[in-house]
């Protein structure tokens, strides 16, 4: 039998610590918006989790933000992350959580100094015993290098003010073990975003996330769909989410979690330090491609592009190379065109080849100082290191305005064109001498909001082949 | 009580297999092979890790085994590596390299099911009963169990014919352990090209490596001047090879050793698929082991001409088999290098290296007159003539220090050595022209890490213009497994 009282079967954001920008300190007023944004579609909210950087937070701001959190929630639960190293210190901030409000404290196992088993079950007996308030024990091996032994937990869920246990692992075998030893006992949580369905479907009642903060609709639905039994409507959630919720658990954390925020006009802040905003735990590449997926999912404006597909005749188009049709037939260049892909993965390419000492050769060595500004040329690599022959540059006709563009031209679309002309030349369509003689440079325009890499990839080498053997046919 | 047997001890190289294109054992690049590293060492193993014992048949063992018995006649051990997942087929090869005439048999332990250490024990203790010495040989990294010392005490101890253990795991707690359980007893042997030194000093008898392949004599003197207490001796050797070695270790050990003894004129193949060229062992790491071998001087010095068109340059490099002996064709020669880790220090360099009076040349004016200042080129040397394009626009102050201050020193670093090792002659810089696209990552903070990778990845990109690489065949070779790191979400 559970126990009475708190309902943990549930959709319960770990909200982030909002800080200001420049001093970090707790921006309260943020960390009141963003409740005020979650509320509607959660049945309560978890305080300085992993995710609200709790290491990084005194006592005393993290009693004030069960604080705020009870002012704003009303009769949903707060559910205070009262995580320390040492019993102590998971004692103080449990009883500071009591003393406020909070319906129930969620304890991480200790970690850094590594207590044994027996260690670990006097942490938590400690507190259950000392504050009078209901208990959820908290498993992420990730952060703190051992996983919550089950034993230790079938135990522990003897204890009357233990009701409840936050499994972040993702190892379902975890979580299995745990369904079998105490789900009689106490609810379980689902804290790994990626595979919430999973183990809903296994017969986990709630979850803590921080996805929930970002899309709490999504998890709302999750749960009521598996309620009424509908795993097909569940499972696509989940998968509509699957990247994102990807993005969180392993490429940043809550690092991640404040940059999609951030984006979406919360303004969180960054981390504190030594995490980074960005360039650290979380990358560049991983940020720029945080904001393509909220694109998709609609929690940010798409701006409306308006472009072409260049066309008109073939030699007219390599006026930015400064090359005019006279040059093209003066010099015997080769100029081919290929189309291939449908909406945002239609891919036109525009392909010129020469002997080295013609003007195209000049073009090339000067594309490489980036006369074009926005449209920085790149060299056709098959990977890193495995440069392409005839060597080639690879040209966007449109100015690369983010990261996000720039991503699908620099990978997708530079392998593909690699592995065209590799193909190409190992079939004959190029000669052999063309290796050594010749450049290329292909004038790519690549749609806007193209975002499907794996279909970019196919349509770029389609139209590339096609080019190819047009550029090459044509003598 | 002192060592069972005397001929265990010293350096061992853990010699690699050769394969034909056609993937045959091939015997006379074996042959060649052991008569390379005969002089400077005291024993040898064939078919052990780095021989690529797990790709191969029972009869390749016993045909390999057999031509390296009769290559090496008796001049020093013969240590086979005998090891097998099944007690059975162990007890075959072993018993065969018994009756085949080597020393002992070097056996791994039992890999890829995982059975207890009672099962590990009783595989071994059926091993002694073949009369034959057993080396113990732990190698968590491949095997996946790392012996415990309990285990291989016991074995050391129990069984008359186990003579010695190898231990590649690197793990000097564990080798301490042996020592402490049992030196001078059996012989205790490091296989961990990157912590020699610092085993021999603490101990070992000797060593059994891959990198022995390649450098028999560096790793012959390190055993000498450890013998004789030299330990600075000793030292200093380990760390002029440290970089050397790690490459060796880390990036597909086979593979590796087999490019370095190319490089170094033996006719050695690639490993057996699914090991490859580019693989494990990158094209970076490749560029890396090259310049190791080459301040060696492992790598031949030969004559290459370097024909502008209207004259012709000699100069001498160090040269692997893929070195044109003349190199013509000075209008546009691009190159590419790549040198990390970490991924955010890491460089990445397009360069293009033609005549000055040529396209190379005029896009450097027209592109300083015009736009340089706008787009942050700058010149950076006049001979060669070489202008540096970020590849990233730089946006803040840190962005500029590392760029134009440390990616712009490793770069000229790259250029300088480059004429210091003749692949830019003295007597060419007049009249070359290069441009250097290098990128500096957004959030890269180790200033001397940029400035080193952007050395690497300059002196990379000169030789892989001028020795035209990746060469076709290698693109053929290699364009349905590469793998574009950005070409996939994440």
């Amino acid at each position: 039998m559970r126990k009475e009282g708190l309902d943990l079967r549930g959709v319960f954001p770990a909200l982030v610590t909002p800080f200001d920008r420049k001093t970090e300190e707790v921006d309260e007023e943020v960390f009141r918006r963003l409740i005020g944004h979650v509320l509607p579609h959660v049945d309560g909210v978890v305080t300085s989790g992993t995710t609200g950087e709790f290491p990084y937070l005194t006592r005393a701001e993290q009693r004030r933000l069960v604080e705020i959190a009870r002012q704003e929630v009303g009769d949903k639960l707060v559910i205070a992350g009262c995580g320390g190293s040492g019993t102590a210190q998971a004692l103080a901030l449990a009883q500071d959580a009591a003393e406020v409000g909070a319906d129930a404290v969620l304890v991480v196992t200790p970690y850094f100094l590594h207590p044994s088993d027996k260690g670990v079950y006097q942490h938590f007996y400690d507190i259950a015993t000392n504050v009078d308030i209901p208990l959820i024990l908290y498993n992420i091996p990730q952060v703190v290098d051992r996983f919550l032994p089950r034993t230790v937990v079938e135990d522990l869920a003897d204890l009357p003010s233990v009701v409840g246990l936050k499994d972040s692992s993702g190892d379902l075998t975890y979580t299995m073990e745990l369904l079998e030893y105490v789900s009689d006992r106490i609810d379980l949580l689902i804290g790994h975003d990626e595979v919430v369905v999973p183990a809903l479907a296994g017969g986990v009642g709630g979850m803590i996330l921080a996805s929930a903060q970002v899309y709490p609709e999504v998890w709302q639905e999750v749960l009521r769909q598996v309620a009424a039994g509908q795993i097909e409507k569940a499972r696509a959630l989940q998968r509509k989410v699957q990247k994102l919720s990807r993005i969180f658990c392993r490429h940043g954390g809550g690092v991640a979690v404040k940059a999609a925020l951030n984006m979406m006009g919360l303004a969180v802040g960054p981390p504190r330090r030594p995490l980074k905003g960005v360039g650290g735990a979380l990358l560049h590449e991983t940020r720029a491609e945080i904001q393509l997926e909220l694109e998709r999912l609609g929690k940010i404006e798409v701006e409306e592009e308006s472009f072409s597909y260049p066309n008109g005749p073939l030699a007219e188009r390599f006026g930015d190379l400064e090359l005019t049709p006279e040059d093209v037939r003066a010099h015997s260049l080769r100029v081919g065109s290929g189309t291939a892909g449908e909406e945002l993965n239609r891919v036109q390419l525009d392909l010129i080849a020469g002997r080295k000492e013609s003007p195209l050769g000049d073009a090339y060595a000067l594309q490489l100082t980036y006369p074009l500004h926005g449209r920085e040329a790149l060299t056709a690599i098959l990977e890193p290191g495995l440069t392409v022959r005839p060597s080639t540059l690879l040209l966007p006709t449109l100015p690369q305005k983010n990261l996000r563009q720039a991503n699908m031209i620099y990978g997708p679309t530079q392998s593909a064109l690699g592995r065209a002309i590799v193909d190409a030349l190992e079939e004959g369509t190029v000669p052999t001498q063309a290796a050594e003689d010749e450049v290329m440079v292909v004038l790519a325009t690549v749609h806007p909001k193209a975002l499907d890499r794996h279909a970019l990839y196919h349509s770029v080498y389609d139209a590339a082949r096609a080019a190819l053997a047009q550029a090459f046919a044509a003598r | 009580m002192g060592h069972k047997t005397d001929w265990f001890r010293g350096i061992f190289p853990a010699l690699v297999t050769p394969f034909t294109a056609q993937d045959k054992l091939d015997e006379d690049a074996y042959r060649q092979l052991i008569r390379h590293v005969l002089p400077h060492v005291n024993g040898v193993v064939p078919c052990g890790t780095t021989g690529e014992f797990s790709y191969q048949t029972l009869e390749e063992r016993q045909q390999t085994i057999a031509i390296c018995l009769d290559e090496v006649a008796g001049r020093v051990p013969v240590l086979a590596g005998t090891g097998a997942p099944s007690t059975r087929e162990t007890l075959m090869l072993t018993e065969w390299a018994r009756d085949a005439g080597a020393a002992g048999a070097l056996v791994v332990a039992p890999y890829y099911l995982k059975p207890s250490f009672n099962e590990v024990y009783d595989h071994y203790r059926a091993l002694d009963g073949l009369g034959f010495p057993i080396v113990l040989y732990n190698i968590p990294q491949c095997a996946g169990t790392h012996f415990r010392w309990w285990t291989a005490e016991g074995m050391a101890l129990d069984f008359d014919n186990v003579i010695g253990i190898k231990d590649s795991s690197g793990d000097l707690p564990f080798l301490e352990a042996m020592f402490e359980k049992l030196k001078g007893r059996v012989g205790i042997f490091v296989g961990h090209d990157e912590v020699v030194q610092a085993a021999m000093a603490a101990g070992a008898d000797g060593a059994i490596l891959a990198s022995a392949n390649l450098i028999p004599d560096i790793w012959q003197q390190v055993y000498q001047a450890t013998l004789q207490g030299d330990l600075a001796t000793a030292q200093e050797w380990q760390q002029k090879v440290q970089k050397l070695v790690r490459i060796v270790v880390r990036c597909s050990s086979t593979q590796a050793v087999k490019e370095g003894l190319r490089m170094m004129g033996l006719p050695i193949g690639d490993s057996r698929h699914p090991v490859m060229p580019g693989g494990g062992f990158r094209r970076e790491d490749y560029e890396e082991l090259r310049m190791q071998l080459e301040a060696l001087g492992k790598i031949p010095l030969a004559d290459v001409v370097i024909d502008l068109g209207d004259r012709q340059i000699r100069t001498q490099v160090a040269a692997t088999p893929q070195t044109p002996r003349t190199v013509s064709g000075w209008i546009l020669r691009v190159g590419e290098g790549f040198a990390g880790p970490p991924f955010q220090e890491l460089a990445h360099v397009d360069l293009l290296v033609g005549r000055r009076d040529g396209p190379v040349g005029r896009a450097i004016e027209r592109s300083v007159a015009h736009w340089g200042e706008e787009r942050g080129l700058r010149l950076i040397n006049d001979r060669p003539l070489t202008l540096l394009v970020p590849t990233v626009t730089i946006r803040t102050a840190k962005q500029r220090r590392l760029f134009y201050e440390h990616a712009a020193a490793g770069v000229n670093l790259g250029i300088d050595g480059s004429i210091k090792s003749g692949f830019l002659p003295e007597a060419a810089l007049d009249d070359l022209a290069l441009i250097v696209n290098a990128f500096v990552h957004p959030a890269a903070s180790i200033a001397k890490r940029v400035e080193f990778n952007n050395y690497k990845a300059t002196t990379q990109a000169v030789r892989k213009a001028i020795e035209d690489r990746p060469t076709v065949g290698e693109l053929f070779n290699e364009k349905a497994a590469a793998r574009h790191p950005f070409r996939y979400a994440p």
